[in-house]
């Protein structure tokens, strides 16, 4: 029981003793730092304290030297800084490509590799994101640059496109090829026609539902690829105009319309000339001759015609 | 005992923790007295039971003190050292702006049409590639006056500049530099590959290739290694549309005398792919074997 006791009275004795060792440090400690009524004096670090208390006399944040030798003044800086802006943002406007961030790495690994007659290779991974009108891309690739003595050239070694909205399947697709040709200029050209002519068909879709709001529908709303045509007069007839905006394998782009027909039965029936059967065919040489608005005005006009 | 409060309010803080701890030595030694009438054992374990009691409390104040004394020192020294460092900090996020836009400029090199502002209006730099080769670089030096005009270029003679010019320059000058980008990029394509058949496949060519400097007519004879002959085929390529690096226009013609089977085959499939393949990779495709090659192409 004593044994015990003892034990026990040592354990407690001792954690008295780091109580009251840990109180003076802390004590120590409060004595240093300024009372919350007190201002603290000039400028002071921060000074991490250790576990024991003690102070680690080591300041740990180092103020950069106030020698402005190589530095621009915060005036020029600003200044120059202004006028790169703006150059930014006139190529941006120029170009239609927004790019928001870029960042260029030489990677260590192959670097600068001597083979033999002098050739040096480098290897650089560049990182580009921004954007074109309603596309976003972001962009991962990496350029080989190989010197030899006659010449310096540079080549596409890896390409990888993520591209926003996923819903257009002809740009998903284009963007695939673009991949695997390593193709990141055609990329970018063949974008630039993709967004103009998806600019303009919504354009042009909106002018002919503003011009005739009830025969004129677009099921999509304005970024819809079709537009239907109904006949108010004669409800069950419709047109559809259908106009995707495809790219080839060479990164061609060029819309494609076509027409398509819904009908009564019965109409079909009466219809001896066989227009209907022929309207598609007729649409495309409509086309070919009036060009894309004149020949979609003359077409609701055509089914217009009846609601009047 | 003094409430806790105080430590914070008053600035006789340091004064409450020390004068704390004196109660609380007062406090222990009359509760030691106290306790000189309960069995030695037990009076000196329910005093320092007592006092570990205290004791961490105590540390706990003093701890959550130093903590914010600390604190309080961090933001008032944080506020001191900014103004101080204030314009070397600022300079060095505006510095690091400046790099970050300098290198955006840069990379639109990679789109196609990078430029710089000049002081009558800007150059325009068109870089071209060829899957994935970087070729050479055009620049066009315009003054954007109403309307724009060209002050000078560096665009090939055989490039139709006047016509692009007069089509788009003064109405939509980003159609004027993406229509002349088509143009002078697939020269440049179609160089790269006329060049590249002549440095690659130099072996094969019987007659050399001859060529325009809009490299859009070549014309050129080669030998190809049948299974059990070789045949001799002349080529004529016409690049009909100058915005294509693809021929619009193909005649591949027999070159030999012998009366012989397979050579109607080659020659259609080589046609083909002419039409649709780069040229050094159609010649890339001759190295491998030939029969494969054509048996499934002419299907």
């Amino acid at each position: 029981m004593a044994f015990e006791a003892g034990g026990s009275m040592d354990a407690e004795a001792r954690e008295v003793r780091a109580l009251e060792a840990e109180i003076a440090a802390l004590q120590r400690r409060c004595q240093e730092l300024p009372a919350p009524g007190e201002k603290p004096s000039g400028v002071r670090y921060v000074v991490p304290v250790h576990p024991s208390g003690s102070p680690i006399r080591k300041s740990c944040q180092k103020l950069p030297q106030s020698d402005s030798e190589g530095w621009e003044s915060s005036k020029d800086l600003r200044s120059h800084l202004g006028h790169l802006k703006s150059e930014l943002s006139f190529l941006s406007t120029l170009t239609g490509f927004n790019i928001r961030n870029y960042s260029k790495k030489i990677e260590a690994v192959t670097n600068t590799e001597v083979t033999e007659e002098g050739t040096t290779k480098v290897l650089q991974r560049h990182r580009l994101s921004g954007n074109c009108n309603m596309v976003t891309f972001q962009l991962e690739f990496q350029v080989l640059e190989i010197q030899t003595k006659e010449k310096l050239s540079s080549a596409i070694t890896d390409l990888n496109i993520i591209m926003e909205p996923t819903e257009y399947s002809e740009l998903s697709e284009f963007a695939c090829r673009a991949e695997e040709r390593r193709d990141l200029l055609m990329f970018f050209q063949s974008l630039h026609f993709f967004v103009e002519w998806y600019e303009y068909r919504k354009h042009t879709f909106k002018h002919f539902k503003e011009k005739y709001p009830d025969t004129v529908h677009l099921p999509e709303g304005a970024c819809s690829h079709c537009m239907e045509i109904h006949s108010t007069s004669r409800p069950g007839f419709e047109l559809v105009v259908v106009w995707r905006i495809q790219i080839n394998e060479e990164g061609k782009v060029s819309p494609k319309l076509d027409l398509l027909t819904k009908v009564p039965q019965r109409a079909l029936v009466l219809d001896k000339n066989r227009v209907i059967e022929t309207a598609p065919s007729s649409f495309q040489t409509l086309l070919g001759v009036l060009g894309i608005e004149a020949a979609l005005d003359s077409l609701i006009k055509l089914l217009c015609v009846g609601n009047n | 005992m003094e409430p806790v409060n105080t430590l914070c309010q008053d600035g006789e803080s340091e004064g409450g923790v020390l004068a704390h701890l004196e109660k609380l030595e007062v406090q222990m030694s009359r509760s030691h007295k106290k306790s000189e009438e309960l069995p030695r054992v037990q009076r000196d374990e329910n005093v320092l039971r007592t006092k570990i009691h205290e004791l961490r409390h105590l540390r706990d104040k003093l701890r959550a003190e130093v903590k914010r004394r600390q604190a309080r020192v961090k933001a008032c020294s944080a506020n001191v050292e900014t103004n101080q460092t204030a314009e070397i900090s600022e300079q060095q996020v505006l510095e690091k702006q400046k790099e970050n836009v300098k290198a955006i400029l840069q990379a639109y090199r990679f789109t196609g049409l990078s430029g710089k502002l000049t002081s009558r209006g800007v150059c325009v730099c068109i870089s071209t590639a060829f899957e994935g080769n970087l070729l050479d670089s055009f620049f066009v030096d315009l003054v954007m006056e109403k309307p724009p005009w060209i002050h000078h270029h560096s665009i090939p003679v055989f490039i139709p500049l006047e016509k692009i010019a007069a089509a788009y320059l003064q109405s939509d000058l980003q159609r004027f530099l993406f229509s002349l980008c088509e143009y002078v990029n697939a020269y440049s394509g179609r160089k790269y590959q006329a060049d590249r058949l002549q440095s690659d496949f130099e072996a094969l060519l019987t007659v050399p290739l001859q060529r325009n400097s809009l490299c859009n007519l070549l014309s050129f004879t080669y030998k190809v290694d049948g299974r059990d002959q070789s045949f001799s085929f002349s080529a004529r390529l016409l690049y009909e549309d100058l915005t294509a690096t693809l021929p619009t226009d193909v005649t591949v013609t027999y070159q030999g005398m012998e009366a012989s089977t397979h050579w109607e085959e080659h020659r259609a499939s080589h046609e083909i792919l002419f039409r649709t393949k780069p040229l050094h990779q159609v010649f890339a495709s001759f190295s491998k074997e030939v029969e494969k090659l054509d048996l499934s192409l002419v299907s």
